[in-house]
C-alpha cells in the first residue's frame, strides 16, 4: 500500500470524502484563500508593471502577511482536500502543474518582497528599477495555478 | 415566470452553442476564477485601506486599482451570464445562486454609495491617516458582500435546488 493510499484511509480523508459538509466546507475555505493570495499578488504584479496608474507600490510589502495567511489557509484546506483522493491527485498532470506554479509563485513573492524592502529603505526610491521581470513571472505563476487548478476536475 | 424564462433559453442557439462544446465550459470557469481574483484582490486592498488599515498605503492611490475590479466584474458578468444561458434550469431554481445574485445587487448598491458619498470626499482626508465612520461602513459592507458572493458561488453545486 502506497503512502497516498494510506493517506486516503485516514480519518481526516474519510471525513472529507464521505461527510455531507466536509468537501464543500473545505472548497469554501480554499476559494477564500485563493482570492486573498492570488488577488493580492495579481494586484502587486499589475502595480509593478505600471498597469494601475503609477502607484508607489513599495509599501505593498505591508500586504504580505495577509497574502501569506491566505496561502496558509489554502495549504491546510488543500492538504485536507488532497487527502481524500491522494492516489488520484498525485498522478494528475494538472494537479502537479498547479503545485509547481504555486511553488514558483511563492519563490517569486519572496524575491519581490526583498526588492520592495530595498525600495522602501532607499526612501527616495530614485534610480531603482522596477522588478518587472519578477512581476511578469509572478503573474504567469498565479494565473497558471488558477488554470491548472480548475482543470484538475476535467483530466 | 422562472419556468418561462428557462423554457425560452433551453434549445436556443446560444444554449446549444455552450452545451455543444466540451472545452467551452472549463474555459469559462477559468476566466470566472481569474475574474474573481482580480475583483476580490482589488477590493481587499481598497476596502482594507478605506476601513482604516494599511496606513502605509496612500488612501487615494489605492483607488487606482478600481479599474481592475471593474475588469474582474465584467469578465465574471459575461462568463456568469453564459453559465446561466448554458444551464438555466440548474441555476434559476438554485437557492445558492439566488442569494448570490441578491448579494451582488447589495454589493452594487454599496459601490454606488461609495461613488456618490465617499469618493468625492477622499481628497480631503489624510492619505496616510484614519478614515471616517461612513467610509469604514462602506468598506466593511463591500468586503462582507463580495466574500459572501464568493462563498455562495462556490456552494452552488452543493446547495439544494429549491
Amino acid at each position: 500500500m502506497s503512502a497516498f493510499e494510506w493517506l486516503e484511509g485516514t480519518r481526516l480523508a474519510l471525513w472529507v470524502g464521505e461527510s455531507l459538509w466536509g468537501y464543500p466546507l473545505l472548497l469554501s475555505l480554499h476559494i477564500i484563500g485563493l482570492a486573498i493570495v492570488a488577488g493580492i499578488f495579481l494586484m502587486l504584479d499589475l502595480l509593478i508593471l505600471g498597469l494601475a496608474g503609477g502607484v508607489k507600490y513599495a509599501t505593498f510589502r505591508d500586504l504580505f502577511p495577509l497574502a501569506w495567511s491566505g496561502l496558509a489557509l489554502n495549504a491546510v484546506s488543500g492538504l485536507a482536500l488532497f487527502s481524500s483522493q491522494a492516489a488520484t491527485f498525485i498522478v494528475s498532470v494538472p494537479f502537479l502543474v498547479k503545485i509547481a506554479c504555486i511553488a514558483a509563485g511563492v519563490v517569486l513573492a519572496v524575491l519581490l518582497r526583498r526588492r520592495l524592502q530595498v525600495l522602501v529603505d532607499r526612501r527616495d526610491g530614485a534610480g531603482a528599477a522596477a522588478p518587472r521581470l519578477l512581476a511578469v513571472l509572478s503573474l504567469f505563476a498565479w494565473i497558471g495555478a488558477i488554470i491548472a487548478g480548475r482543470l484538475i476536475a476535467y483530466f | 415566470m422562472i419556468q418561462t424564462i428557462v423554457q425560452n433559453i433551453e434549445g436556443s442557439p446560444v444554449n446549444d452553442w455552450i452545451l455543444s462544446s466540451s472545452w467551452l465550459w472549463p474555459l469559462l470557469e477559468i476566466i470566472h476564477f481569474i475574474g474573481l481574483s482580480l475583483l476580490l484582490g482589488a477590493m481587499l486592498v481598497v476596502d482594507l485601506r478605506l476601513a482604516g488599515y494599511l496606513r502605509s498605503l496612500n488612501l487615494v492611490s489605492t483607488h487606482r486599482l478600481l479599474p481592475w475590479a471593474t475588469v474582474g466584474f465584467a469578465l465574471n458578468l459575461v462568463t456568469g451570464a453564459l453559465f446561466f444561458l448554458g444551464d438555466p434550469g440548474r441555476y434559476a431554481i438554485n437557492i445558492g445562486f439566488q442569494i448570490k445574485m441578491v448579494l451582488v445587487l447589495i454589493a452594487g448598491l454599496n459601490a454606488l454609495c461609495f461613488l456618490l458619498a465617499v469618493r468625492p470626499k477622499l481628497a480631503g482626508w489624510d492619505p496616510y491617516g484614519d478614515t471616517p465612520p461612513l467610509a469604514k461602513g462602506v468598506a466593511w459592507l463591500s468586503l462582507a458582500a463580495w466574500f459572501a458572493v464568493l462563498l455562495l458561488g462556490r456552494l452552488i453545486p452543493y446547495i439544494g435546488t429549491g
